[in-house]
């Protein structure tokens, strides 16, 4: 059974959040926190898996509740999921690894993939804590999610949710199963941050996420394309290929 | 020899003499532009004749009282003389000149006033132009968003009697779109990446109300995403397209927007199926203020830098093409991107 905390002084967005978990039997809500000395305390007494958080509360602020915890040497952490109406603490929440950032109004669907999210942390770290992300040469471990906000909201997106990435001039082009984004950012610094054991770089314009290739065959013009699960077709290009044919023959 | 020795001394000592009283009326004039500089500029007759007036004779008289006293050797060629004496010789000699100096002072600080106030004056009129017309702006703004949000609200409120997962999600979508409004303030440009967000939220609630009657199709350059535009520029046009258009048909509806650049300017392209321009404007008393406010807000930005064509290709196939001079954000726009764990 996986404890929850609910922390939020608006009443019915606690309720909210309550009546939103009778989708998950396995999460029990061990509490109600009104305000940020409630949950404290309260985290304290109960030692919940799961924390979600609002971040402007009367007293102190959500971050201030995760820094009194964790200056209070907690055993374990709560994983916290921040529900707001600001979007502004969405990169302070990602820096101090929160699962996600909810922002009021959000939809079932929306809660629901946070959670699940939530809980499949929560699975991973309790069967493996000590477990490592793959290091990139220079040492720092390879990103395994991305922060961005578009089209007016705030995305922790996991980067194996990423089925291909494409430059469009100054812009990359973030392609999942079901939406596109546009990022301030270039292909190069980006390639450096994943992991080339899952993303491949076919072109100069794309990268594509290995889970998602279904196959690479050769096109009527003798040039080599990559086809995705989704159907979508990436061309690729020779001076990439050989790195694919490295890959393929692993 | 001595002679012409006596000669040098002499001369030395009358260059000496013409500078230090240079050098005391700067200092007067100093001191008379730090402490009455405010009332020069607002002295009347009155002021004058009872400040100074006496205070110019006050000045001239003591420029020279200083002078005397630095100088005693002064004037040459004379039998020694006692101070008062040659006070009073060297005043009968330079007393106007005084004058004349003090009041051409007076009369230059009081131009310089006039001057300052006249800048100051011209500062705020320029001020208060763009004040009014930022004042426009923000009108010619609120209207067009409240049309759209209570269509929207309308929208959701119907869906919350059928489908409440849709109401949800319509809701929350609102809320995107409220927030990229809001977030934007009063920024009168923004980059096209920006503005093509959010006609993209824009039309996915439209996608939902339409419900597969319309398909849409987005061609931007990606050499334009960093081009700046106004906010809210393409915006009521779409919305104007399925108000008078896209609204009107039952089925295959097209609504495409494309942007690109051709050399130094911008083209904006929206082309929709519909019933037609003559059509349209004959079931629609007034087609539209947003059409309107859109050319009030390109005039007020580009002049005559600008175009703005509405026109009907075939039956029924409407498009309104914008050109804006290409511009691009001086400034680097803003980074919220951020990776780890």
């Amino acid at each position: 059974m996986i404890q929850a905390v609910l922390a939020d002084d608006e009443v019915l967005a606690r309720q909210k959040l309550r009546q939103l978990l009778r989708e998950f039997p396995e999460i029990e809500v061990a509490g109600e926190g009104a305000t940020a000395s409630e949950t404290i305390a309260l985290v304290r007494a109960t030692k919940p898996d799961l924390l979600f958080l609002d971040v402007r509360m009367p007293d102190m602020d959500g971050f201030d509740v995760v820094g009194e915890l964790s200056a209070a040497g907690a055993p374990v952490m709560p994983s916290i999921i921040f529900t707001t109406a600001y979007d502004r603490y969405a990169l302070r929440a990602f820096e101090i690894h929160a699962v996600d950032y909810l922002l009021k109004p959000f939809t079932l669907e929306r809660f629901r993939s946070a959670t699940q999210r939530a809980l499949d942390h929560i699975r991973v770290s309790k069967q493996n804590p000590n477990a490592n992300a793959p290091k990139s040469p220079n040492g720092t471990p390879y990103t395994t999610r991305i922060v961005f906000k578009s089209k007016g909201r705030i995305l922790f997106l996991p980067v194996t949710e990423i089925c291909w990435i494409g430059a469009e001039e100054n812009y990359v082009r973030i392609c999942t199963q079901s939406e596109t984004h546009l990022l301030r950012e270039t292909m190069t610094h980006l390639e450096e941050k994943l992991d080339p054991n899952i993303f491949l770089r076919v072109h100069r314009s794309s990268i594509v996420n290995l889970q998602y290739v279904k196959e690479v065959r050769p096109e009527i013009d003798g040039e080599y394309g990559v086809h995705l699960l989704n159907g979508q077709k990436i061309p690729m290009s020779r001076t990439y290929r050989s790195k694919i044919k490295n890959w393929l023959e692993r | 020899m001595r002679f012409w020795n006596e000669e040098h001394v002499m001369l030395s000592v009358l260059l000496l003499a013409w500078g230090a009283q240079f050098f005391i009326w700067g200092v007067l004039c100093w001191v008379l532009w730090w402490t009455l500089r405010s009332r020069i500029y607002s002295a009347n007759l009155k002021t004058i004749l009872t400040l100074f007036l006496p205070l110019s004779l006050f000045a001239s008289v003591l420029e020279e009282t200083i002078w005397v006293i630095l100088f005693p050797r002064l004037p040459m060629g004379r039998p020694p003389m006692p101070f008062w004496q040659r006070l009073s010789f060297h005043l009968d000699a330079e007393l106007i000149d005084s004058l004349v100096l003090f009041w051409s002072a007076f009369f230059l600080f009081r131009g310089v006033g006039y001057y300052q106030r006249y800048r100051e004056k011209e500062r705020i009129a320029s001020q208060l132009q763009s004040q009014l017309v930022q004042a426009q702006m923000r009108a010619l703004r609120m209207q067009l968003n409240p049309h759209f949000l209570f269509n929207t609200m309308n929208g959701i409120s119907s869906l919350m009697q059928t489908d409440i997962a849709a109401a949800d999600l319509m809701l929350e979508q609102l809320s995107r779109l409220l927030r990229i409004t809001l977030h934007r303030g009063e920024a009168q440009f923004i980059p096209l990446s920006d503005e093509m967000e959010f006609i993209e939220m824009y039309l996915a609630m439209q996608d939902r109300r339409f419900a597969g009657r319309v398909q849409q199709q987005m061609n931007v350059d990606p050499h334009v995403h960093d081009a700046i535009v106004p906010t809210m520029i393409l915006q009521p046009i779409v919305e104007n397209a399925y108000a008078h258009g896209l609204s009107r048909l039952s089925s295959n509806g097209l609504l495409s927007i494309d942007a690109s650049s051709q050399g130094s300017v911008l083209r904006l392209k929206v082309t929709n199926t519909g019933i037609g321009l003559r059509v349209a404007a004959q079931k629609a008393a007034s087609n539209g203020v947003g059409l309107v406010n859109v050319q009030d807000r390109l005039r007020m930005h580009y002049g005559d830098d600008h175009s703005f064509s509405i026109s009907e290709l075939e039956d029924g196939l409407v498009q309104v093409v914008l050109t804006l001079p290409l511009r691009f954000a001086e400034r680097p726009i803003e980074q919220t991107t951020g990776y780890g764990a």
